[in-house]
């Protein structure tokens, strides 16, 4: 918790009513990368990509595309071998 | 259709990394102070109400803390009372008429303890990035697994959603209610949720109608069910299942699948945001998430023990719908009591259509950076609201075309969301492990062996199940 945080928190609890018009109360309350302006414009970067995890994602999406095509055919013949 | 920038045309503030500064104190205090939204007057309003319970938790440690725990609760009770859907009751009706008490009643459980271990990790996720999944993913990862990850995600919420008003239509065909009638009811009411224009008026609404999820309580005392034999069965996951080894795969596989799915992922991190959650608040996330998990459990095992009677009296009930669990369980546990388990479906049904119709909304928002927040007013968030109803409306409308595929679509449902956890869980890992994003807040040794344990059976149990349905179809 920052100081700030601290320091807002003893007032905020006092306060009986708090008027958001004012950007500075708005802003007192919410952390910096929580606004949503500045969260349209702070990106977390574009990740490296080692080989091993570039593997575990290729082998989990074959995985997934294999496993669904088996799925489908059998739950297709159980539909159609239903009295 | 590309990632929309057209939202933020001022210059970038520099790249995100995690922080826990006040906005007011930041660098960019100035500029943000000018670009405020009626989103962030919102958010700021419930983090005053929390700052000031907070402070009276100084003042009375026992009635602070209720308030605190009261105000941060939500995202986790909400998820796990929303995947006690309507195929999820269902599945849990078809395991306690086909095998009674035993093996599954502690299995059941142990799925909500794996269903823990990974939502315990998008609380934090999203109180210490203030970002959807779906954001995320696409930020670290980029587009090419981004949209691997959202195929997944709208593949198996649009599927899911069709079983949640064919569930809403089921549970009303109780009572006789036509099948458009009941999925208007059902549209009508994810409508009304949203119109609210606030994320807090939403959530209470929406807890407020799955606490009803209970109703499955009071059909299980009906049905009288031997509780030493449920306490012997908890303790020595016995008598194991018998009979035909592909179905009890396949119950097993949905049993799993009622419990850990990908949109739990993505709408519970993307409700955590919305409620500005923050790191501080992580301890009450994990409350509220073991809390919903606790729930979800109690009222799924509760689901199992009130279809025991049709195990014990030989009833074949493989095909059964909800309306017709109801019915053939009215001679044991009376009208009341089915009435009850008709209108459990039908809540089991509405809660979830409203969950998963809003975790679609949020990942196309925070895919397209479009606003994506309940606390934006309709006219400036037409792109989320859209897909929200949109979605539902799509859902609906096939349950009611004649002839539509809805057998095969309840049949693949819970199993499509096992085989599609996997992938999901990896993302989850790699973010949560991820200290750029993270900071202190990353995984511990033991979160990581829980997560990495429960991706390991998951994708076994899919291995298995595939292998079992390749022998069973030679």
């Amino acid at each position: 918790m920052g100081i700030g945080e601290k320091a807002f928190e003893s007032t905020a609890g006092q306060a009986e009513k708090l008027d958001l018009k004012h950007p500075d109360a708005v802003l007192s309350l919410l952390e910096a990368d929580q606004v949503v302006a500045a969260k349209q414009r702070m990106h977390f970067g574009r990740r490296k990509l080692s080989v091993g995890v570039r593997m575990l994602l290729w082998g989990l999406r074959i995985y997934v595309v294999a496993m669904l095509v088996i799925v489908l055919i059998s739950a297709f013949r159980a539909i159609h071998s239903a009295p | 259709m590309k990632r929309s920038k057209k939202d933020s045309p001022a210059p970038s503030f520099g790249p995100a990394h995690p922080t826990t500064d006040v906005a007011a104190a930041s660098p960019i205090a100035h500029d943000l102070a000018g670009l405020l939204t009626h989103e962030d007057v919102d958010r700021a309003r419930d983090r005053w109400r929390v700052s000031r319970a907070r402070w009276a938790e100084r003042r009375s440690k026992i009635l602070g803390r209720f308030s605190v725990l009261w105000l941060l609760v939500g995202p986790g009770v909400l998820v796990f009372l929303g995947e006690n859907d309507a195929p999820s009751m269902l599945s849990y009706s078809a395991t306690g008429a086909r095998f009674g008490i035993g093996f599954f009643i502690p299995f059941v459980v142990l799925t909500f303890a794996m269903g823990l271990v990974v939502q315990e990790m998008t609380v934090r996720l999203g109180a210490v990035t203030h970002r959807g999944h779906a954001e995320l993913i696409f930020d670290r990862f980029g587009q090419f697994w981004g949209f691997f990850a959202m195929g997944d995600l709208v593949i198996g919420n649009f599927l899911t959603l069709v079983t949640e008003f064919i569930g809403i239509r089921a549970g009303l065909g109780f009572f006789g209610v036509r099948p458009i009638v009941a999925v208007g009811v059902g549209l009508a009411v994810v409508f009304a949720a949203i119109t609210t224009g606030r994320y807090w008026t939403w959530e209470r609404i929406t807890m407020g109608l799955a606490i009803f999820n209970a109703l499955f309580v009071p059909a299980a005392i009906l049905a009288h069910p031997n509780w030493a034999a449920v306490g012997r069965s908890l303790l020595t996951w016995s008598p194991l299942p018998h009979g035909n080894s592909f179905d009890i795969l396949l119950l097993i596989l949905a049993d799993i699948g009622a419990t850990v799915t990908p949109w739990m992922i993505f709408f519970q991190q993307s409700a955590v945001v919305d409620k500005g959650m923050q790191p501080r608040d992580i301890g009450a996330g994990r409350f509220d998430t073991a809390l919903g998990a606790l729930l979800a459990a109690t009222f799924g095992v509760a689901a199992i023990l009130a279809t025991v009677p049709l195990f014990h009296h030989g009833i074949d009930a493989s095909q059964f719908e909800a309306a017709q669990f109801a019915e053939a369980l009215e001679p044991w546990i009376g009208h009341i009591g089915a009435t009850l388990f008709a209108l459990g479906i039908f809540e089991a049904g509405i809660v979830a259509a409203i969950a998963i119709s809003t975790s679609s909304a949020y990942a196309f928002g925070e895919v397209f950076q479009t606003g994506h927040s309940l606390n934006r007013p309709l006219r400036e968030a037409w792109p989320f609201y859209s897909t929200l109803l949109g979605s539902a409306c799509a859902a609906a409308a096939l349950v009611l075309i004649p002839h539509a595929p809805l057998e095969f679509i309840v049949l693949i449902v819970n199993v499509i969301a096992v085989l599609a956890m996997p992938p999901a869980l990896a993302f989850l890992l790699l973010l949560v492990n991820d200290r750029e994003v993270m900071g202190d807040q990353v995984n511990g040794f033991w979160e990581n062996t829980a997560a990495i344990a429960v991706t390991v059976a998951l994708i076994c149990a899919g291995l298995g199940f595939g292998v079992a349905t390749v022998i069973h179809m030679s």
